[in-house]
């Protein structure tokens, strides 16, 4: 059963709590006012200097002065989203510990996945767990983190039973092992045969930090003891 | 009338679904409808500016970032497809104001850019790079923009091969293929260099951007897509077929809701003439 892809445009973070990203100047975002105003009059000062610097120190370029900008007394507070660059967050993450999605009654602890002898992607050796592909990025760290769990058990319902009863918009938690939370924001849930399944979509690299949440679906062949349906839900990092 | 209309919406329903259907394959899953936008300042003698960004035809920005200055990259934002204005104002400068400089781009389905001032501040330009988001299997793929305007001309090798010779201010040199691992990045310029290590995992796109630090020459590692470093092959065997449907089971149901129609229809007929018999008797 294919849904269609989420089409509603997705959440701008934003960045006066948000801490993802990274920030290569020694600045500091800036919050306060009173502090925005002192640090921007240094850092036009440090500008002016250093540029006057270059300028001087650089013959190949026309020696234009550079003209201080922006000496306003108050930061004017601009029409639309605002946001700071986001001040220097370490790009490695904790590793995740657990899921939570509340929305289909999941909440289940997370082991390590590999590959198996074949190349195949290893799965949880309990229908009751769901794991992390240990060679896909961490959740929250840029590039789509891999979370698979069996839909069901020889007798019963997996740990990701209800997961193609997912709706774009509705959120998956990840603990990670020093506390922390990433949440995530479901994009699409989409069903593929396993002939067909999405290798780029679910492993390849994405710009952003991104989730991958992938369990059975479709119909069962007993002959194989497999499904012949892969179901797999997308979701992007709120927070 | 009543028909019409359900015929209409129907018609409608279908019509979407059929419009759907095809664009829904087009782009990966992940990525219907969106794609990623990153902002940098990379203008050596260019004081901080404010970046906004707009959607077309929306004069209320979309992100604004404050206050940005050389050296800055944003992390992507991820926006709904369609064309884009990105305007640099001074920091601090009004929302209002006329902007320094501007630049349109089209941002598609599954696609990455980064918006970058570039250039020195008397030539400054809005640049904008288109990014890579695939690899060769089990590849690394990393390029350079030359931001250093102290030094001109630079050349960057990584583990002693080179990836980018001679390189000129405000350039950027085309993707080239590595293989993972953690490598050495040097830079030599006429008079300055600096060296550091990159980790490259499998699977991953880096831009490396050469920047005037506060003394010498330094260079900034940004990391353009992420993805698995090892992919494994084919679907994940994630079922085990106890809660499927068993081979005859599927009948069962329908046995039991045509038992259950006809019983509940033998029913209703019988009630509907014994409420009429006495009707009958009465007239």
């Amino acid at each position: 059963m294919t849904r269609p892809p989420a089409r509603d445009a997705p959440a701008i973070p934003d960045y006066s709590t948000t801490r993802r990203g990274r920030h290569i100047s020694s600045l500091r975002v800036v919050r306060r006012p009173a502090a925005a105003v002192a640090l921007i009059a240094g850092l036009l000062a440090a500008g002016t200097g250093a540029a006057g610097l270059a300028v001087a120190s650089q013959t190949g370029h026309p020696a234009t002065p550079v003209t201080p900008v922006g000496r306003t007394p108050l930061v004017p507070i601009p029409r639309g989203k605002w946001a700071a660059v986001p001040p220097s967050a370490s790009r490695t993450v904790a590793e995740p510990v657990s899921v939570v999605i509340p929305a289909i009654g999941v909440r289940s602890r997370l082991v390590h996945l590999g590959t198996t002898a074949a190349g195949t992607l290893q799965v949880p050796a309990s229908p009751a767990v769901a794991g992390w592909y240990t060679a896909s990025p961490r959740p929250g760290e840029p590039g789509g983190a891999v979370v698979a769990g069996h839909v069901d058990s020889l007798q019963g319902r997996g740990v990701f039973f209800r997961l193609r009863l997912l709706h774009p918009g509705e959120r998956v938690y990840v603990r990670r092992a020093d506390g922390s939370l990433a949440v995530f924001r479901v994009t699409t849930v989409r069903s593929y045969p396993k002939a067909k399944f999405p290798t780029n979509a679910v492993y390849g690299p994405t710009p952003d930090a991104q989730l991958r949440l992938v369990t059975c679906g479709g119909t069962f062949d007993p002959a194989t003891g497999h499904y012949l349906s892969n179901t797999i839900a997308y979701a992007s990092l709120v927070s | 009338m009543r028909l019409s209309k359900l015929l209409a919406t129907t018609a409608v329903a279908l019509g979407v679904l059929g419009l759907a259907a095809p664009a829904a394959s087009a782009s990966p899953a992940s990525s219907h409808g969106v794609g990623w936008l990153r902002l940098a300042h990379l203008s050596t003698n260019t004081p901080a500016v404010d970046v906004y960004l707009y959607s077309f035809g929306n004069s209320n920005a979309r992100i604004v970032l404050k206050h940005v200055a050389y050296g800055t990259v944003s992390p992507y934002e991820q926006v709904p497809v369609g064309e884009y204005t990105v305007a640099m104002r001074a920091a601090g400068a009004a929302s209002g104001s006329k902007p320094v400089l501007s630049t349109s781009l089209d941002v598609s389905s599954g696609d990455a850019y980064t918006v970058a001032g570039m250039g020195p501040e008397a030539g400054l330009r809005l640049q904008v790079l288109s990014d890579k988001l695939t690899t060769p299997k089990g590849k690394v793929l990393v390029r350079v923009i030359q931001a250093s305007m102290h030094q001109e001309r630079v050349t960057v090798t990584l583990d002693g091969k080179d990836l980018a010779s001679q390189i000129a201010f405000s350039h950027v040199s085309s993707y080239a293929e590595v293989s993972p691992g953690t490598l050495t990045v040097h830079v030599a310029g006429p008079s300055e260099s600096c060296t550091r290590t990159v980790q490259l995992t499998a699977g991953s796109i880096h831009t490396l951007v050469v920047l005037d630090g506060s003394s010498s020459l330094a260079v900034d590692d940004l990391i353009d897509g992420e993805g698995s470093k090892v992919v494994p092959n084919g679907a994940a065997q994630t079922g085990f077929g106890g809660t499927a449907p068993r081979p005859g089971a599927p009948l069962l149901p329908w046995v039991g809701a045509a038992a259950a129609g006809l019983f509940a229809a033998v029913g209703g007929a019988m009630f509907v003439s014994r409420r009429r018999r006495p009707a009958m008797h009465a007239r």
